[in-house]
């Protein structure tokens, strides 16, 4: 409950709870497919897969996975040091879904792959496949160059922040 | 006076508004200066917190429940961090609240060792130790409306998890609640006295399948023809 998407989980306190995910899986699955805490996983839907760590929980039902989606950031991105583990650890589930239902012949428009009341992202009916990486296959992926830094940015953050009455 | 905290454990969410809310006032509060944080921006953030929340779950799925846990000092009645302090910084309010003189703290760290809950931090920046403030800078303050005369961790709580009042009055809402729900002190063997209250989770009801259903419903059919048996 601590997190709620991207928008200013950079800041310099809410990062300190939270600056990096792993994919949440019951036990007993995880269990049953011969996975553990902190194993390297892929994750696999129609539409693509990434590469992330496991954690398993009670707290899920058995055949639903979670994340906190979108601590995962690109490097150099949202102000933060390259080597945040926002970039080198976070992942995003993103890559999974298609932004579009599958084009429908009686009807020309695309329809967005969301939920029609709420706008939410339909994560709901996406159907992922979870196994084990092969051994030596480690890291979040995919990963992408670090974002070039802003005009006038010259990389300077505080190593210590204060704020004074 | 005991002032202290009643936080329900069964209704809090782990949301960490509190601490966010308790950094935000204490951050630029009078009574410990700044708190620090230490590369916030890098590989490995942290920074003074007087509010950390801790996540556990107990039991096994699906007879499982997450349990949110957020720690803060005590106020404890029999304050060994207080007892330890070599320079007096730490003291004992007549109200209940334990507090450090920032002028007279040397940072030896002996009260953070004396505290078995970990509610001090020592800010690396000044070298002084710091804590909750039950923020006194708050509660007293008569510029503000009555209702905003409590801790920011209680204002902030969107579950109203969190209640602030004076233990030794036992008509406060915190003694009543306390009583009533079987509030307790964390570590009371330690002999600390601790003031502020943890309320228990309730136990959810049994989810009711078929069977059972049944079950209850020829028990209760049993329960309404017995009497008439026993005549």
């Amino acid at each position: 409950m601590m997190m709620y998407h991207s928008w200013d989980s950079q800041n310099a306190w809410l990062r300190q709870i939270l600056s990096e995910n792993s994919l949440y899986m019951n036990r007993g699955t995880a269990h049953e497919l011969e996975l553990g805490d902190g194993d390297w996983v892929w994750v696999e839907s129609h539409h693509g897969r990434i590469r992330c760590r496991l954690k398993t929980m009670e707290g899920v039902e058995a055949h639903t996975v979670w994340t906190w989606n979108a601590v995962g950031k690109q490097a150099g991105t949202w102000g933060l040091s390259p080597d945040a583990s926002e970039a080198t650890a976070g992942f995003l589930l993103n890559h999974l879904i298609s932004e579009l239902l599958p084009r429908n012949a009686s009807d020309a428009r695309r329809l967005t792959n969301s939920d029609p009341v709420t706008g939410q992202a339909a994560w709901f009916d996406l159907r992922v496949k979870v196994s084990k990486c092969a051994p030596g296959e480690t890291g979040i992926w995919p990963v992408f160059a670090a974002a070039k830094p802003l005009p006038g940015d010259h990389g300077h953050r505080p190593r210590v922040w204060r704020y004074h009455a | 006076m005991k002032l202290g905290l009643v936080i329900d454990l069964d209704t809090c969410v782990g949301c960490h508004a509190c601490a966010t809310a308790c950094k935000e006032w204490n951050a630029s509060s009078k009574v410990n200066g700044a708190l620090s944080d230490y590369e916030p921006f890098g590989a490995e953030p942290s920074g003074v917190w007087f509010n950390r929340v801790r996540h556990y779950e107990v039991g096994d799925y699906p007879e499982n429940k997450t349990i949110n846990f957020p720690v803060c000092c005590m106020h404890c009645a029999d304050a060994d961090c207080v007892t330890v302090c070599p320079t007096g910084a730490s003291y004992k309010r007549d109200d209940g609240i334990v507090l450090v003189d920032q002028d007279k703290c040397m940072g030896c760290n002996l009260c953070a060792w004396a505290c078995p809950y970990g509610a001090r931090e020592l800010d690396q920046v000044p070298g002084t130790m710091k804590k909750c403030t039950l923020c006194v800078d708050r509660i007293y303050d008569e510029m503000l409306a009555p209702e905003d005369r409590q801790p920011a961790c209680v204002l902030a709580c969107p579950t109203h998890a969190r209640m602030f009042g004076d233990f030794d009055d036992p008509q406060s809402e915190v003694s009543r609640v306390t009583a009533e729900r079987g509030g307790f002190g964390l570590l009371p063997e330690l002999g600390y006295a601790p003031v502020s209250r943890y309320l228990p989770p309730r136990q959810p009801q049994p989810v009711i399948d078929a069977d059972d259903a049944r079950a209850l419903l020829e028990r209760g059919l049993a329960s309404l023809a017995s009497p008439v048996i026993r005549r």
